[in-house]
Formats: structure tokens, sequence, C-alpha cells
């Protein structure tokens, strides 16, 4: 309704359109609704609350657009008239639906072109940390340190809910002090180094296999620490093995070890290796292991911890934290010239840091008063330095950091558009694709007014999305389109999921993450989102998968040549969030397709529903069975038709996305019929008949790019924009990258306009 | 009797940020401030939020009055206590009913719970009401170090709508510092820890006063700032910036009592190293916090969202691998309800821990819980049918000396809850004409 009050004009000038073709209204829609609606849905009898009678008026198509789209929605999806009431004819509804759409064409090309308005949007916690790391070099992990911020429209980056509370501005001044004198390494550290010990006796390390531990521990400085492996056991005739330690995935430290018997006889064989590493301060997953170590494959199961047969792993210690001998790279990129020669560099580390930090030129002014933080320390009787992470924390919690802001150039008249800077193209380029700040080449294009040209731009596009820094429309977009993000949140239930780990759950998130990176990089068509012919496994998720070939842990392209996986339809991770703890949902899973396929979420269920008794499946009969029993009523099932057909189709993957014949002692019913009434037998026709008609997919996909893009929801006249978006993606051959750069050549991600006050908008 | 300066500013700071576990709460007792001075003590309040409903067949006890000698099923781990709760029936959330908005009772019930209003149906544009523990925290703010805390144990679901319609903010959030400001609760221990007792590093005094002065011109820095650059923007904008400005504003007033009454306090405890696995200790670590925070009198007032509204957390701990919700919707079929009153118990198991503790923390001749209103509750009844009326409510200690506990007072169909929160607020020092949906105070809770 907001919506409708905003467009006031529109209601207006489409009333006028309507009012010369009544004539048609009244021969095409007013006797449907008359004859197939009107029965349940009148004055007297308005079933689900809703009467029928402002909409057979030809003026209501422009007055209650929103209304007339949910109409529209349930007719052509025949979820209207429901089951067992009678249908028109087909040539009725088809009348009915093109006389419609072609006066919502006609009305929304008289809506003036709007951009839109995008409200100041506070940094959030990836876009923080990926900030800090550009701009300071320091790994700051704000999501181990700021509470999760609130979403809309699906994802964290909308800057109407970004809100700030007095506890997260804490966090910002405490994280900006401890940021500021990591970046300068002036970070004391403890006097005596500590001692923390993972050992297996205490259950602090977790065996991920029989040559591989793995312990969780949180570092409080950057410096270096000595490490300390652990190793009961010796091998028979063993030859060395090469011992590996990793940090959040990441391989640190390698070296060969011998595993050969020591000779002893009395004491339990038992060996400890040492060395020193650099951390990053933090909570970090450290994982020791033996790296190829073929010979445990030889072992029986019962005799890899024993001793005498095998040389194992058992502990991880740190001992530290040590002064690094190495100048940090952080304060070496800080420091362009000696702060203690005087003022004139002072000023030039300031303004150089301030510009990047603030995304945009700073005034001589700015400076001055960054500078004075270092005279105010020098006259607490402290270095130059340390001034400098005062100064330094003031530009990090400074609203020009924090929040992204763009100007209006004309702020009392919200009807006029303007281009927004350069400087601000550039930064909403950035937090578009990489989640982060500008880097020094957009600035510069920015502040030289060449980013607007045509070629520039799509240019800078392309060297963006070829950065790694693009991964984070794979773990930000994605991760929330998707839903993959609750992997982490998600609890399957081991005794009906054995199989569920760690390893499983990151190898999910790792299939799905490579899978869209693949399909962004290599500019495939949109298509194979729902239908492909390849992924990326790695030997446990192939497993997971029954696939046999794939073996280790690295992930890697694989062919799919059977029926059973292509598309992130079956892909475990989106199989396991759209799942309860304990059973697969098909309700869930209908309207996760809905939602995230064809934009399309089925409305929420009315109030005192009877829910549907899911647990009696596969005693009482199938889960389908049940279903269609719930659904002999009329009123749940005009909702449940569409979505239940959906979910079912994907019954045949378990809880956790694992292939299965049989629920219960049901065979599995995958067949049934698409919205669009394309009928399928199993999930691979379902996948060729999603991937066959892309419009739908098409448009929701294009707005949610556009809604993450722009950072707020879209609105009625932003259907042009992806209307127009949606044209080229399809002209193109459905190229993903179109999409990309689209949005970005949109007239919302380029222009700008003031904010209407808000009594126009009112309506509470 | 010792002195507040009687303990050395060394064994003070031992304690924090290393291994050495120190003595037990009560060792440490005459170092605290105004709580342990002679004359009357501190009121405390806070409200103890579960989701999902309480299964009310075993909650409520049969009659008015005194307390059966057999407590009703769910409430039995409160049993030692009976003579320290008070039950009371028939308060109703009005707003968090459909009243035309359609679904969303989950979001409606928790984002309305403490403000007693509607909140908009929104996934944006959020708007709640002024809770009614920030009423009260901002008329603590001169007297204590933190105007209110927000804590609670489970994690904001990250991705996907929260309920039909309703932003997420409705349901991870019972404080709202104003309409549209929500105040997220601190899930992590130890992030609570550092918040309450300071970072861990061994600062001295001078370091510590330096600090202060540098945060002090930080701040006055950024402020200037804002204000230059709020005067360029659209009223959004603004708000955005507003709520920015009045979030530095609070870290002043921080600064400021810090100053005043820069005292360290010894938490007793090692500090924690995240967040538990275990949600029995993950609860007892966060109250047990709290514990000393209202002991040493640095805040008054507690928010706990002891799990999101709407969770489906399992309940593993106690052999239930459903989801808490989808648990709720039992269709009245005994199996199912008999987990989600498991559920009811186990929580209520994990809050009678605290009051114990509260009750056995020494405060001059009486106790804490004695000097607290600690509000045990939901935001809906049945969780099965969403209902809003009857609110399982009860409220643990004497509000010092003001509460007539040990019975169950029913009141009227239909009292707005908000009428609660008015009393309670008065209890608070905090009078206050209009709240709400409040028709009144409620009667009968003090002794007279």
């Amino acid at each position: 309704m907001i919506v409708m009050i905003r467009n006031f004009g529109l209601a207006v000038i489409s009333l006028g359109i309507m009012a010369a073709q009544t004539q048609d209204f009244s021969g095409a829609v007013k006797p449907v609704l008359l004859k197939s609606c009107a029965p349940c849905h009148n004055g007297r009898n308005a079933s689900g609350s809703v009467n029928i009678a402002p909409f057979t008026e030809a003026g209501s198509l422009g007055e209650y657009r929103d209304d007339w789209e949910r109409i529209i929605r349930k007719i052509k999806t025949g979820e209207m008239p429901p089951k067992g009431f009678p249908r028109p004819a087909q040539a009725q509804i088809d009348g009915l639906l093109h006389y419609v759409h072609a006066e919502f064409e006609k009305a929304d090309a008289k809506i003036k072109p709007d951009p839109g308005r995008v409200t100041a949007r506070r940094l959030n916690r990836s876009e923080y940390t990926n900030t800090i790391r550009d701009l300071l070099q320091v790994d700051f992990r704000a999501d181990q340190d700021f509470p999760t911020d609130d979403s809309g429209f699906g994802f964290d980056n909308i800057g109407d809910v970004l809100t700030i509370s007095p506890m997260l501005m804490e966090k910002y001044l405490n994280a900006a002090e401890k940021i500021a004198a990591r970046a300068l390494g002036l970070d004391p550290l403890p006097k005596r180094p500590i001692e923390i010990e993972l050992h297996s006796k205490d259950k602090k390390i977790r065996r991920v296999a029989p040559s591989l531990i793995e312990g969780m521990q949180r570092v409080e400085w950057d410096a270096e620490y000595t490490i300390e492996i652990g190793l009961p056991g010796e091998r028979i005739g063993g030859k060395p093995v090469l011992l590996g330690f990793w940090m959040d995935g990441k391989l640190l430290h390698t070296q060969p070890i011998e595993t050969k018997p020591s000779g002893l006889v009395y004491f339990n064989p038992y060996s400890v290796e040492t060395f020193r590493v650099f951390l990053p301060a933090g909570e970090h997953r450290f994982r020791a292991g033996f790296i190829d170590d073929e010979f445990v494959k030889t072992l029986a199961s019962e005799d890899l911890y024993k001793d005498k047969k095998n040389k194992f792993l058992n502990m991880i210690k740190l001992v530290g934290p040590y002064a690094t001998k190495q100048e940090p790279a952080s304060r070496k990129a800080l420091l362009i010239c000696d702060p203690n020669r005087g003022t004139v560099c002072v000023e030039k580390i300031l303004g150089n840091l301030a510009r990047r930090a603030w995304r945009r030129p700073v005034t001589a002014a700015e400076v001055k008063s960054l500078a004075g933080f270092v005279g105010m320390a020098k006259r607490e009787g402290q270095s130059t330095e340390q001034g400098l992470q005062v100064a330094i924390t003031a530009m990090l919690v400074s609203p020009h950091f924090l929040f992204r802001i763009e100007r209006d150039l004309y702020p009392k008249d919200p009807t006029r558009t303007h281009p927004i800077t350069q400087l601000e193209l550039a930064t909403r380029l950035s937090y578009f694709l990489w989640s982060s700040m500008p880097d020094e080449e957009l600035m510069k294009l920015a502040e030289l007014g060449k980013l607007r040209d045509r070629a520039v731009l799509d240019g800078q596009v392309k060297r963006m999305l070829e950065d790694p820094k693009s991964a984070s429309l794979a773990a930000n977009f994605a991760g929330q389109w998707l839903e993959t993000r609750n992997l982490s949140v998600v609890k399957p239930d081991p005794k009906k999921f054995p199989e569920w780990n760690p390893e499983l759950r990151d190898a999910m998130q790792e299939e799905t993450r490579l899978f869209f990176e693949a399909v962004l990089r290599e500019n495939l068509s949109v298509s194979t989102f729902l239908d492909a012919k390849f992924t990326f496994l790695n030997e446990t998720l192939a497993r997971h998968y029954g696939m046999k070939d794939v073996k280790g842990p690295e992930f890697r392209r694989v062919e799919l040549t059977g029926s059973q996986r292509g598309g992130i339809l079956t892909q475990a991770s989106v199989l396991t969030v759209s799942s309860y703890p304990t059973r697969t949902s098909p309700v869930i899973r209908g309207k996760y397709i809905l939602q995230n396929v064809f934009g399309a979420p089925p409305p929420p269920p009315p109030p005192d529903v009877p829910t549907l008794d899911e647990e009696a499946v596969g005693n009482a009969g199938s889960l389908r069975q049940q279903l269609e029993k719930h659904r002999s009523n009329a009123m749940c099932a005009s909702c449940h038709n569409r979505m239940d057909t959906l979910g079912f189709a994907l019954e045949n993957y378990d809880g956790t996305g694992k292939w299965r014949d049989l629920d219960g002692k049901f065979a599995i019913e995958p067949a049934g019929t698409l919205p669009s009434g394309k009928s399928f037998q199993n999930p691979a026709e379902l996948r060729v008949a999603l991937a066959g008609d892309l419009a739908e997919f098409s448009h929701s996909l294009t707005e949610k790019m556009l809604t993450y893009a722009l950072g707020r929801g879209l609105e009625r006249y932003d259907r042009r924009t992806v209307a127009g978006i949606t044209t080229s993606l399809a002209q193109s051959g459905n190229r993903f990258q179109t999409m990309i750069y689209e949005v970005v050549r949109s007239l919302p991600f380029q222009t700008k306009r003031a904010e209407y006050k808000k009594q126009e908008l009112a309506k509470q | 009797m010792m002195t507040r300066k009687a303990l050395s500013r060394r064994t003070l700071l031992r304690g924090v940020g290393t291994a050495i576990a120190l003595p037990a709460l009560d060792a440490m007792a005459p170092a605290f401030a105004s709580s342990q001075l002679p004359g009357p003590k501190p009121v405390r309040m806070a409200f103890v939020y579960v989701p999902n409903g309480i299964d009310m067949r075993h909650w409520t006890p049969e009659n008015d009055g005194a307390l059966p000698a057999e407590l009703p099923r769910i409430l039995k781990p409160l049993e030692a206590y009976k003579q320290d709760i008070t039950l009371l029936s028939n308060l109703t959330h009005n707003g968090g009913r459909a009243l035309l908005d359609g679904a969303g009772d989950h979001g409606r019930c928790c984002g309305g719970y403490l403000s007693g209003i509607q909140p908009r149906k929104s996934f944006v544009d959020i708007k709640a009401g002024i809770s009614m523990d920030q009423i009260v925290a901002n008329a603590m703010a001169s007297k204590t170090r933190f105007g209110s805390l927000e804590v609670g144990l489970e994690d904001a679901r990250q991705a996907g709508d929260c309920d039909s319609g309703y932003s997420c903010a409705y349901t991870n959030n019972l404080s709202w510092r104003s309409e549209t400001q929500p105040l997220p609760p601190i899930l992590d221990p130890r992030a609570l820890f550092e918040r309450l007792f300071g970072t861990g590093a061994e600062l001295s005094p001078e370091a510590r006063a330096r600090q202060a002065k540098y945060r002090r011109s930080i701040l006055d820095f950024v402020m200037g700032d804002t204000r230059k650059l709020e005067m360029e923007l659209g009223p959004t904008d603004r708000r955005k910036l507003d709520e920015y400005m009045s979030s530095i504003r609070s870290i002043e007033q921080q600064l400021e009592r810090a100053e005043k009454d820069n005292a360290q306090i010894n938490p007793g405890m090692d500090k924690p190293y995240g967040v538990p696995a275990d949600f029995a200790e993950h609860f007892k670590l966060m109250t047990d916090m709290i514990t000393v925070a209202f002991r040493a009198d640095i805040s008054r007032v507690v928010t706990f969202l002891v799990t999101r509204e709407g969770s489906s957390r399992p309940y593993r701990e106690i052999g239930i691998p459903d989801g808490h919700h989808p648990l709720t919707h039992h269709m009245n079929k005994p199996d199912l309800m008999e987990k989600v009153t498991q559920i009811n118990e186990y929580h209520m198991k994990q809050f009678a821990g605290w009051v114990e503790k509260l009750k056995s923390a020494k405060e001059g001749d009486s106790n804490l819980l004695e000097n607290s209103m600690i509000v045990y509750g939901a935001g809906l009844s049945d969780g099965n049918r969403h209902t809003h009326e009857d609110l399982p409510t009860l409220i643990a200690g004497q509000g010092g000396g003001y509460i007539k506990s040990g019975r169950r007072i029913s009141y009227r169909r239909e009292t707005p809850m908000s009428n609660l929160f008015l009393t309670m607020m008065d209890r608070m020092g905090v009078h206050v004409d209009h709240f709400g949906d409040a028709t009144g105070r409620v009667a009968g809770l003090d002794l007279a």
C-alpha cells in the first residue's frame, strides 16, 4: 500500500486510461469475476477476507494494482478458482490475462522514471571485515565480535534495517582501538608467553580423519607462536610423512617427520614436533595432519590408535605470543614516511589514509583535526605513533567510515533526478561486487571523472569480477539468496542422519560456493543454476552423493553423468537448509522453490488452519498420501497444490540431500505438474522443465540481484528497470554476467533523488 | 567491615582475563558499590523471555491465593522458592493479535512484548515502540554504568524471512531503545564479560585515565562531524545518524560514570572462552554475570531473550531432536505435547538455578532476590493456537520488600500486560502516565 501512495500520481493517470476502455473491461474481465470469483468472495461471505466487488470496476486496475497482481497470479497459476469449483474456459482466462497485462504495461510506461532513494547504509559485518582488510591489512573478524545484522528482503545490506545500538557503538570503539594498534604493530604483548594445550584427552581436539586433528582456539595477539604437535606411536618400517599445519583451511607450515620405531621398549613411543608461525588475532580453526598419508589406509580400523601399530596425532599446543622480528606489512604500508620527522609527514599519513577510509577526498581542515590527536598524545607524553593510533581510531568510528552516505544535489526537490557522484559510484560498485571499499584504481578513475565512461565502467566491472575479492558475491549474495548461510545454524538429528558432521557441512557449503562462482566467472547461462551438467565435489561429498570416483579432500570439477544431480536444487546444501532437523518437508522445499526460483513466495497460512500431520509419515502412508489428505480442504489446497508439488519432486533427497528411493517403507512418487502446466515424472525432468522456461526465474533473480546491489527493497517504479535487465539478459543468451553489467548500468544504480517527505508515505 | 578501598587494585585486577579462579562472589562482596551501603537497596528488574508459548495445562495452579503444596509440573523446579514467586494470570497482550494484520503472531508477540503496542508489519520500515525496560534504563543512566543489559542465548537466523512479513528485528530483540532502534542481545559470554568487566588488558590507572581522555576527544570529534553532516541529509538518513549520535552519547555517559566510579569490578570468575555448546552452561554463565552486575550495581535492568521467538532449536540435551517451534504445532498429539512440556520444564530448571543464585547473594541483611523483580514469561500462551491472552507470567523476588509473594493472582480477563509494566516502572521509581495499551496499574501485587 505504501508503494501505491508514494506514486500518488499513478492512480490518477491510470484512472484516465481505464476510463477510456471501460468497454473492454466489462467484456474481458467483469463477467469472469462475477461468475467465477463472486460466489465465494462477496460482501457477505468474503472467503479469505477477499471481496471481489471493488475489482469489478475498471478503475481498480490502477487503484488496487498490488491486489490485482495477486488476483492475476492466482488465476494464472490455477490456484483460483480452487479445485472442485467450475473453472472458466481457457480462452476466457487468456482474454482476461491479456487485457490486464496490456493495461498494466500501458500504466507502467506512463510512470516517470524514478531511481528511488537508498538510505545511508551502515557497513554490515562482512563489509566491515573486508574493508578493514583492504584498508589496513588487518585480519579482523567482525562476525566474531559484532551482533548479527538484521536483514530485510532476504539480505543483510539493506540500509533501512541496519540499525546501530549503544552496544554496537561500544564494539566499534573497542574494535577501532584494537585495529589501529594492530595495524601499527603497537598492540602490547604480555610479558610472559601463555601456553594453550588442545589435547585429545581433554576432548579439546576432534579427529577429522585418522591422520588429521582439529581444534578451535582464540588467539589474542598478532604475533608469532611456537606450535607443538603431539605424535604418539610408531610405524613398523615406517616411511617419513609430511606433517602439515593449517589455520582456517590455509596451510601455514609443513615439515617431514620420522615415523620409525624408536627402539625404546619400556616407554610409550611419543614424539613432539615444534615449529614457529605467525598467527593473526582472532578465533581460528587449527588443523594438524599428515599430508597424503598412504600408510593409514593399509591399517585395520582397530589398529589406528595403537601406538605400536601407527603413528598418529593427539595434541596441538600453542605457546606465545612472541614479538615478530619482521615489521608487520600493515605498518609498512601505513607509514609512508617517518612520522617522527614532523607534522608534514603525520598529515600526509593521515590524509592518505582518511581519503581511503572515508572513500572521498579529505579537506585540509579534516586532516588538521585528525593530526590534532597526535599532538594530544604527545602532550600526554606518548609517542607520535601512539598518537597516530588515536587518530586512526577516530577515523574508524567516524560516520564517514561506518556509513555509506550519498548526498542529495536537490534536497528540497525529490522530483529531480541526478547522477550520483563518481566517488559514490565507485563505492557502490565496490560494495556490490566486493563487499568492500573501492581500491586505488577505482578511486583514481572516479577522481579523474572517468568512471562514468561506458567503456571504462564495463572494464572496471570486468576487472572486479575477475578479482578474487568478487568471491564476496558467492558468500553474501548467493549465501543469502540460496539461504546456505543457514548451514551453520541447522542441526540435523544425528540419530536420523549419522553422516552429518562439520566436514560434510563445510563440503556442502563449498560445493555451492564453487558452483556459483563457476557460473559467474565463466559467464554461463543462468539456466545452469537450475540444471547443470557439472558440479564441484570432494571425497566427503561425493560419498554422500553415492559417487565413488572422487578421492581426497580437495574439491574439483566433476562432470555429472547420472540423472540424480545437477543444479542448485539438487545440492545437499540447499536440500539441508530446506528440511526439518529430523526429516524432509515438501512444504518448506516447495516454498523454497517458489520463493527463490520463481520469486513468488506463497502467502503465510491463515490462522487456525489444522496443521499438516507430517509426523504420521512413513507409518500410516507416505508423506505424499498424508499431504494429499490434508489438501482435500479447498482452502489449503489452493496454495499447497503449488508448494507441495514442487516439494514432492525433491522427495528423493532426504533431510541432508542424500538420494533415496523409499520414504520409510513407501515408494517415492516425485511426479507432478509445474504452475505453467508442464508435467514431470522425476526430479531430472523437473530440472529440465525449470531450465527450459527461464522467464520467471530470470525475473526473480534479477530482482534479488538489484535489491542486493542497491541495498533497498524494490518499488513499483523499479519494474521498468527489472524488465529492461531481463530483456538484455535474454538477448545475451541468459549469460549471468549480463545481469551484473546491466544492474551497474541501470538508472537506480547510477542516479538518485532526494527523499519524499514522510507525510506522503504516512499510512500506519 | 571492609570499605570499598579495602582491596588493593592488584587483587582486583588479577582476576581479569587470567586463568586464576578467584574466590566465590561472597568473599568479595564488601568491595562492591552502593548496593552494600546501609539503607534501602536499589531495586533490580529483569525479563526472562521464552519463545513459542508455554503448555498452560502444566503452568497454572487450580486456585488463586497461596500456591499449592505441589506446584504444577513446569513450575516444579521453583518449588524450593515457592514463597519468592508470584504467579499472574489473565494478562493479555492485545497488540500481539492480528487486528486485521493477518499472520505473524510470533513476530508481533515478541516485537511488542515490552512496549504494549502492535509492531508494524514490515520487513524494512520497522516500527515497534520504546520498550518499558528502556524507559527505566533512561532513568538509570545517571545512576549505573549500564542503563540496561540485553542478553540472549540463540544466534539470529542469518538468512530468509522471520515471520510472515515481519522483520527478523521483531523476533531477535526484546528491547527497543526507540520505535525504530532494537537493541540486539549479547549472546557470547565472552563478549558480555568484556563489556561488563573490561577486555582484560591490564591497564595502569594512568593508562586507563588516558584512554578515557582519548575516547572522550574521539567522541567529541565524531559528534562534531556528524552534526555537520546531518544538516545536509534527508529525514531517513538523519534518523540513521541520530541513532548513531544517541549511541555515542550513551558511551559518553558511561565514560563519565566510570570516571566517578572507576573501581574495577572483580567478576569472581574466569573470562569465558566463547559460546559453550551446552545450553545449561550457557544459561548459567550469562546469569552468573548478570548476578555480578546486579550486585556491583553496574546495571539494574536486564532483558534476557532465552531463545528467539519462533525458535526451532532442537533440545538434544534432553533427548528432543525436533525443533521447538514445529513441536508447538502439535495438533494435540500427546507425544508431541509432552516434548513441548519437557522443553518448558528444561527452561524453567535453568531459571530456577538463577533464582537460587540471586537468593544466596546476600545484600545487607536481605538478598538480591528480595531486591529484584525477575519476570519470567512468554509472548504467547498456547503456542499451537497462537493465543495472546492469559500469558504465562511470573515474578520472582519481592522488588525490595514490595511484592507479597508466594501466591497466584488472577486479574480480570483481558487485563493489559502494560498495566503490570506501569506498576513495575513505579516500583523502579519511574513514573509514567501512559504506556502502551495500559488502562491503569495492576492491583494486589503489594503488601498493602
